[in-house]
């Protein structure tokens, strides 16, 4: 009768444990053209959520008071949607990294088998062009110094761009 | 166009195979100091930032950083002339007329032909860079199989992209993995000879 009871408890007590251990996934996320791997995210349908410090490491951005935030740049969270973004299981606050993309219309591309998403640029970095501005970058020479667009400012320039295909 | 710059000439200087850079660095060392700036873009940024979708494309940018001609194929020598049917003379007295004339250069396009060809703010393009975007990253970090789905999105996406079919085809056997080749798509659309828009330059100079 002993001998019977114990191999039931212990069903039930790993019942009770995989759900939560299942939950959390490594993860791959591509933001700026920059690669950051965590091996503590969730995915709930496709959607991503990375705890804050997982979003400061891979974006820079930082969960304020008055929004999301990176350098002079503040993306308010909608008060009555604020759910949707931020989850609290102490001592850890989860943050949904697609939702965010949502809200400032950035594309998102996913490939769920490698667990991998891909950050395009958000509507802000794609305003450049119907401003008739062009939009600045920094790319690096040929032994690897870093040249900005912007710092030929003041002489006309002529851009010219080729592949190797 | 000497003080001009920075330029990109990736045909020496490749952004496309991850593995070429090296060599063809390399190679460009020893050509010696030039006249103008190369920069390599692994990631296809200026692409992406520009909305830019074959190869050679040029844009011209005032001293203010303002466009003043947008995305347009741009050969300044005649290296593919059989191919294209496209004589670089015209294009390049143009570029030196502007470097010259500046804002008052017959060849500078005005703010309503800018706005009409930058306007399009289509969710489609950006998502297509975004796909793009995550083939490059899955090919990179060893599988270029799974690359190709995303690479297939973005081609679909944004059909006028020469750029992700080139990239996706030269980092796979384009036959097996998409069915076709650069050729048969150039046949497709009429021959190489229509495969480059011409630029829309206007007849006569200012005077």
């Amino acid at each position: 009768m002993k001998a019977n009871i114990l191999p039931g408890l212990l069903l039930i007590l790993l019942l009770v444990a995989l759900p939560a251990a299942a939950k959390e996934i490594h993860a791959t996320m591509v933001y700026d053209d920059v690669a950051t791997d965590t091996a503590a995210a969730r995915d709930e349908a496709g959607q991503l959520w990375i705890t804050t410090a997982d979003l400061k490491r891979a974006t820079r951005f930082e969960v304020k008071p008055q929004g999301v935030c990176r350098d002079e740049l503040c993306f308010p969270l909608p008060k009555a949607r604020q759910q949707e973004f931020l989850r609290k299981t102490p001592p850890v606050v989860w943050f949904n990294l697609t939702a965010f993309a949502a809200l400032v219309h950035q594309p998102v591309a996913h490939d769920a088998a490698l667990s991998t998403w891909y950050f395009g640029l958000r509507a802000d970095q794609r305003q450049g062009l119907s401003s008739l501005q062009a939009p600045d970058f920094t790319l690096p020479d040929i032994n690897g110094k870093p040249h900005s667009l912007s710092d030929f400012r003041g002489k006309k320039v002529f851009l010219v761009t080729w592949a190797s295909w | 166009m000497k003080d001009a710059g920075p330029w990109i000439d990736p045909l020496k200087y490749a952004d496309s195979k991850p593995d070429l850079p090296k060599e063809t660095i390399e190679t460009a060392k020893k050509v010696g100091p030039l006249t103008y700036t190369v920069l390599i873009d692994e990631k296809h940024l200026v692409s992406k930032l520009y909305n830019m979708v074959n190869v050679p494309t040029g844009v011209w940018i005032d001293e203010k950083g303002r466009i003043v001609r947008p995305n347009e194929v741009a050969f300044v020598d005649d290296r593919f002339k059989n191919f294209s049917g496209l004589d670089s003379a015209p294009y390049l007295s143009a570029l030196k007329d502007w470097a010259e004339k500046g804002d008052k250069s017959a060849f500078v396009m005005s703010e309503d032909r800018l706005r009409e060809k930058l306007s399009a703010n289509d969710p489609n393009i950006a998502q297509a860079a975004a796909e793009f975007g995550l083939g490059e990253q899955l090919y990179k970090s060893g599988h270029p199989e799974e690359a190709i789905p995303h690479f297939k999105e973005a081609q679909r996406l944004n059909p006028k992209s020469w750029n992700y079919k080139r990239q996706a085809w030269a980092l796979s056997d384009a036959k097996r993995d998409y069915g076709t080749s650069f050729k048969e798509e150039v046949d497709k659309i009429g021959g190489s000879k229509v495969y480059y828009p011409p630029p829309e330059l206007p007849g006569e100079k200012k005077p």
